[in-house]
């Protein structure tokens, strides 16, 4: 229990019949933390998870959550809202989630209170005895998302959680998430969509092709992995844009990008622009998008591995499948 | 436990509260009561009178004879035998008296006579008549000798006496209540056992199913909705034995007060079942049912739609199959070697074991084996169909092949 990790995976490998869903996988996810599992489609994101939920069988590794591997603090300690979910349709929505709290373990009598509040605060108050088939597919995502948190899980996995909400519904569960995560829950998504990850987590891991390609604190990989840009805008002369720091200069929209040498200090250029009296508007180290550092991973990765097998899956002897 | 039972609860109210289920539950006792009841409405309008009958004799010999036959049938009977028939025959068109029968020589000779009346008499009706006339006429002709003509007339009695082999014949009651069992268990294991596979394929293809995967194991999951199933199963055919009980306990004395040509009450209820019926029919109904449903979850695991479930049940379908095709033979020839192996093939007992002990061909060691074997199985078709429920229930897009199957069954 004083595992200062809530999930962690060890060389954990999956396959199925014919390619590898996920190979030799390390995580560390730290308790507390907000905590972003990004890659492409098809990438391992929801084997990865499945597997955490002890939905899917690893063939290969360990993986130890909340500090125990028991199946039962996995049921009712950790919510989960899969990528693939789904209700009852014929259910009402009030029964539905008093019987998905039910099956992990919340009494009846608390499920049946503990919803009928989050179903006030998210605004679905007179729907509760309105059968699921009558909302819409937004609002059977918010019922989705109430059912993952009804037994107040210390661990919170979450297989893309807003892909089909609305703007409006989506900064609501996000401001959820983060008032979840302020209150000391570890939060585990899953997302292609970047932007999202970088308003959110605390921490990254990036995956492609079933491997890990990049993981830490989101600050310290955006840091590493400047690439020396600096962007300009200013009025005035342009004369002491050039000098022995810059390599080239390359005009973006409202800026001027100076791409460094590796290992060239801007300052130089600050102190060069200030002299020669040009108004300055602005002049900052730009930081990579994630975007940008996850296309420029994924895509030397995908380099690398067109010299290991065409399509980038790695194809398993069909003797070893046994 | 509490998370079994709460998928036992949900599976349990979501069906009984559904419109089918109200429907077939309380549809099939309607129907049943409708069909008693409606016979009795219409007799006992204008009852007075439709039962009254004057009997013209006109051989002024046999009328009391057929007047205490027709007694015996219900009829309010006036005899007149000096009375001319165009009076008669007024008063029936006046509505005074239902009708009149005319017997002569004839009816003596060849059990003929001729019945007027207003409106046409039922087929049960002319029935009934027709046979106070013969009984009289015999009943005449016979008079002096000893012969039972109630006796006679009723089928007589043949006494079976059986030197070598084992048990007793099977009586016509029996039989009869030994294939409309095997039938009804047909019906209602292959009725439930499919509704767990559609639960299982509903789940899935809803996606439903891995959020519920989150929360309970597969075997968890499998557990609850069988057994949330067959308690509506169980419901549903106490609710319609009660109501059954009910019909033959209050619905069929009224309906034998206002009709008593259908017959005598002792003698339609030694025709229906007894309580040792209802024990074996709920014990291989349990057998029966949880080892079919168990086959049909698997398959509904193993499928992603509806469409390949037809075909994916096809072999569980057989083996309900056999049984009912063989199920005539088996009743004819209870005791047959071949009888006997089929009856304890514990995929086949559910029906044929039940038939040979409720026709009491089977002895009870047999019953007790097949009972033994069916748990056996029990316990193995579902640690199978648990194995490939918990891989194949989360398997979406393509078909499953037999080899994929077998390793499934390996890995899990």
């Amino acid at each position: 229990m004083t595992d200062e990790y809530a999930v962690r995976l060890e060389g954990v490998t999956k396959r199925f019949s014919g390619h590898t869903a996920v190979d030799h996988l390390d995580l560390e996810i730290p308790r507390g933390s907000i905590y972003g599992l990004l890659g492409p489609n098809g990438s391992g994101k929801t084997t990865s998870i499945r597997m955490i939920m002890g939905i899917l069988l690893p063939d290969e590794g360990r993986i130890t959550l909340l500090g125990s591997d028991l199946d039962q603090t996995r049921r009712e300690k950790v919510g989960y809202l899969p990528e693939e979910r789904g209700v009852y349709k014929k259910m009402k929505v009030l029964e539905l989630l008093v019987f998905l709290a039910e099956i992990r373990g919340i009494p009846r009598k608390v499920g049946r209170g503990r919803a009928g509040d989050w179903l006030d605060r998210l605004e679905l108050g007179d729907w509760a005895d309105r059968r699921l088939e009558d909302l819409s597919k937004g609002m059977q995502q918010k019922v989705q998302f109430i059912s993952t948190v009804l037994h107040e899980p210390d661990l919170l996995i979450l297989d893309e959680p807003f892909s089909g909400l609305d703007p409006i519904n989506q900064d609501v569960l996000e401001a959820i998430v983060l008032e979840f995560h302020r209150g000391g829950m570890t939060i585990l998504f899953s997302t292609h969509l970047m932007d999202q990850a970088e308003r959110l987590c605390e921490r990254v891991c990036l995956i492609s092709r079933a491997r890990r390609v990049l993981d830490g604190d989101l600050k310290e990989i955006k840091q590493r992995e400047r690439t020396g840009v600096v962007a300009v805008s200013f009025d005035g002369p342009d004369d002491w844009l050039a000098g022995p720091e810059v390599m080239r200069q390359e005009a973006a929209t409202g800026a001027v990008h100076l791409v460094l040498h590796k290992g060239a200090d801007p300052r130089g250029i600050l102190r060069r622009g200030v002299a020669s009296g040009a108004e300055i508007h602005r002049f900052e180290v730009v930081e990579p998008r994630l975007h940008e550092i996850f296309l420029r991973h994924v895509g030397e990765q995908a380099e690398e591995g067109s010299g290991r097998a065409a399509t980038g899956i790695v194809r398993v002897p069909v003797a070893s499948s046994r | 436990m509490r998370r079994v039972w709460a998928v036992i609860r949900r599976e349990y109210l979501q069906r009984v509260r559904s419109r089918w289920f109200v429907f077939a539950t309380a549809g099939v006792p309607f129907l049943l009561v409708a069909a008693t009841a409606i016979p009795v409405v219409l007799a006992s309008r204008n009852e007075a009178v439709d039962r009254t009958i004057v009997v013209l004799d006109l051989t002024g010999d046999v009328g009391p004879w057929v007047a205490r036959a027709l007694e015996e049938g219900g009829y309010v009977v006036e005899s007149a035998s000096t009375v001319a028939e165009e009076r008669v025959r007024q008063r029936v068109e006046s509505g005074e008296v239902g009708g009149y029968l005319v017997v002569d020589r004839e009816s003596l000779v060849a059990g003929h006579a001729r019945l007027v009346v207003n409106g046409s008499p039922s087929a049960l009706r002319q029935l009934g008549i027709r046979q106070a006339v013969i009984q009289a006429a015999l009943e005449h002709q016979l008079v002096g000798t000893a012969t039972d003509v109630d006796q006679m007339l009723a089928g007589g009695a043949l006494e079976v006496e059986i030197i070598a082999g084992s048990g007793g014949g099977t009586n016509v009651p029996a039989y009869a209540a030994a294939y409309a069992g095997s039938f009804a268990l047909y019906m209602v294991i292959l009725l439930y056992a499919v509704a767990v596979m559609r639960s299982v394929l509903e789940e899935k293809t809803n996606r439903v199913v891995e959020v519920i995967l989150s929360s309970l194991s597969p075997w968890q999951l499998m557990l609850g909705k069988i057994l949330g199933v067959g308690a509506v199963g169980l419901t549903q055919l106490a609710v319609w034995v009660i109501l059954g009980g009910a019909m033959v306990a209050l619905g069929l004395p009224a309906l034998l007060a206002a009709r008593p040509e259908l017959g005598e009450l002792a003698a339609i209820t030694s025709g229906l079942p007894g309580p040792s019926f209802f024990a074996y029919f709920l014990v291989f109904f349990l057998g029966g049912y949880f080892i079919f449903s168990a086959l049909y979850a698997a398959v509904g695991a193993m499928c992603t739609s509806d469409e390949e479930a037809q075909q994916a049940q096809f072999p569980v379908m057989i083996l309900i199959f056999v049984p009912v095709v063989a199920l005539v033979g088996v009743i004819e020839n209870p005791n047959a070697t071949l009888s006997v192996v089929l009856s304890l093939i514990p995929f086949f007992s559910p029906f044929l074991m039940f038939a040979r002990a409720v026709a009491g061909a089977a002895p009870f060691w047999q019953v007790a084996l097949s009972v033994a074997l069916m748990v056996l199985t029990l316990v193995g078709v579902t640690w199978i169909a648990g194995r490939i429920y918990q891989v194949g229930i989360l398997m979406t897009g393509k078909r499953l092949t037999l080899t994929e199957l077998m390793r499934w069954l390996r890995q899990a």
